[in-house]
């Protein structure tokens, strides 16, 4: 079981923000979707430290990231 | 950025690791990126054991993003938790023993101007504050004092972290740490202005909250040490584990202390400004 970011695609969908994706620690991991408009997250790669709910929830109030627990395999 | 330097040889690319193959592809090779499009591209730094929520390890995805020209640069790091994520990275990494980092660039720099005198190689130093400030202090300053053309960045957690924490120099007065339990006795050193009268000419500091910024400025401080002479940037990249930060707190953390005593600070020579104002109208012309 390991913790990871996962991204509401609906939610995200409605503002083609991205700003979480320029504020992740690690590389190649919380990336962006151009056409969809939505960010998704790598989750072999997320280590879970969970900055881009601070982005996305506490600073621009939008809430669509969620930690979550995942199974390895999943 | 030159692709030729990467290109896979043809009917090599199915042995080759995926992530080569997307660095060939989807990388900054052959094309210039703009930090706000990082997440759409494949970055040159690669998976690496740095913590969970690093801001050393933020700053230094920026880093690579921001290059003006990576497959003509080279990185020198050492010991300490930066080279952890330096050494997997698509551009050329030395390690300099702990301390000798802007000995080994001043070296470096040097040679590289005499071999390839028609070519422009960008040498920058990414190291700690224990690395530059404290036991590399003499090599850092006397690349300053001889006016070496290479860019030292200081990633300043305000501790050794990669040992356990250790206080050092660049730590806080009355700062408690692991391995400093009294409390530190002396003030934090005030590296800015050091290498302003060591003979920098661009001197920066920031804290890592604002990517465009960051990669402005490091952008800035490569193309000044091409021309000019040395170059410093003093960047805020707090370590969570020694100073208990939870993670999620991290950006918090570096906004706080953007209003504390990391403000946005940018010096430079007239020179070196006069310099930027005329690249920068040059690019307003070509965009208008
Ligand atoms: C000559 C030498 N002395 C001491 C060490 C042990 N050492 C490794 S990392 C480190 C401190 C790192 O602190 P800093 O430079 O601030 O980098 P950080 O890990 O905090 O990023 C020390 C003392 C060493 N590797 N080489
Ligand atoms: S020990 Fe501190 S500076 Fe080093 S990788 Fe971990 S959080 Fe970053
Ligand atoms: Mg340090």
């Amino acid at each position: 079981m390991y913790y990871v970011a996962d991204v509401n695609e609906t939610d995200c969908a409605k503002y083609n923000c991205k700003q979480c994706v320029l504020f992740c620690p690690e590389p190649n991991t919380l990336m962006y979707h151009n056409s969809k408009h939505v960010a998704w997250v790598n989750y072999s790669r997320c280590k879970g430290c969970a900055i881009c709910v601070y982005v996305c929830s506490d600073l621009l109030k939008r809430n669509c990231i969620q930690m979550v627990m995942m199974t390895a395999g999943e | 950025m030159g692709l030729e330097y990467v290109r896979i040889s043809p009917g090599f690319e199915r042995y080759m690791p995926k992530d080569y193959v997307d660095l060939v592809k989807y990388g900054q090779f052959g094309r210039q990126v703009d930090v706000q499009q990082l997440g759409q591209f494949k970055e040159l730094v690669e998976e690496h054991p740095m913590c969970a929520g690093c801001f050393m390890a933020y700053f230094i995805r920026v880093f690579y993003a921001a290059l003006p020209n990576p497959e003509d640069t080279i990185v020198i790091g050492t010991a300490g938790c930066a080279r952890l994520a330096l050494s997997q990275a698509a551009v050329p990494f030395v390690y300099g023993n702990y301390g000798d980092t802007n000995a080994v660039a001043s070296g470096l720099k040097r040679a590289l101007t005499i071999r390839f005198p028609d070519k422009v190689k960008d040498v920058v130093v990414i190291a700690g504050d224990g690395g530059l400030i404290d036991i590399g202090f003499g090599m850092t300053m006397h690349s300053w004092f001889r006016r070496e053309k290479f860019t030292t960045i200081m990633v300043d957690n305000e501790v050794y972290g990669n040992t356990g924490g250790q206080e050092s120099g660049m730590s806080p007065k009355g700062v408690q740490l692991k391995m400093a339990p009294k409390g530190k006795q002396f003030d934090k050193i005030n590296a800015v202005e050091l290498a302003k009268v060591a003979g920098c000419v661009y001197v920066a500091k920031l804290a890592p909250t604002n990517p465009k910024r960051i990669a402005k400025t490091i952008r800035r401080a490569i193309l000044a040490a091409r021309h000019f002479g040395p170059t410093f940037i003093h960047a805020y990249t707090s370590c969570n584990i020694e100073y208990s930060i939870p993670t999620e707190k991290v950006l918090e953390d570096a906004r706080k202390r953007e209003k504390q005593d990391f403000a946005f600070y940018e010096w430079m020579t007239d020179e070196v400004r006069e310099y930027f104002e005329e690249i920068e109208k040059k690019t307003e012309e070509v965009k208008a």
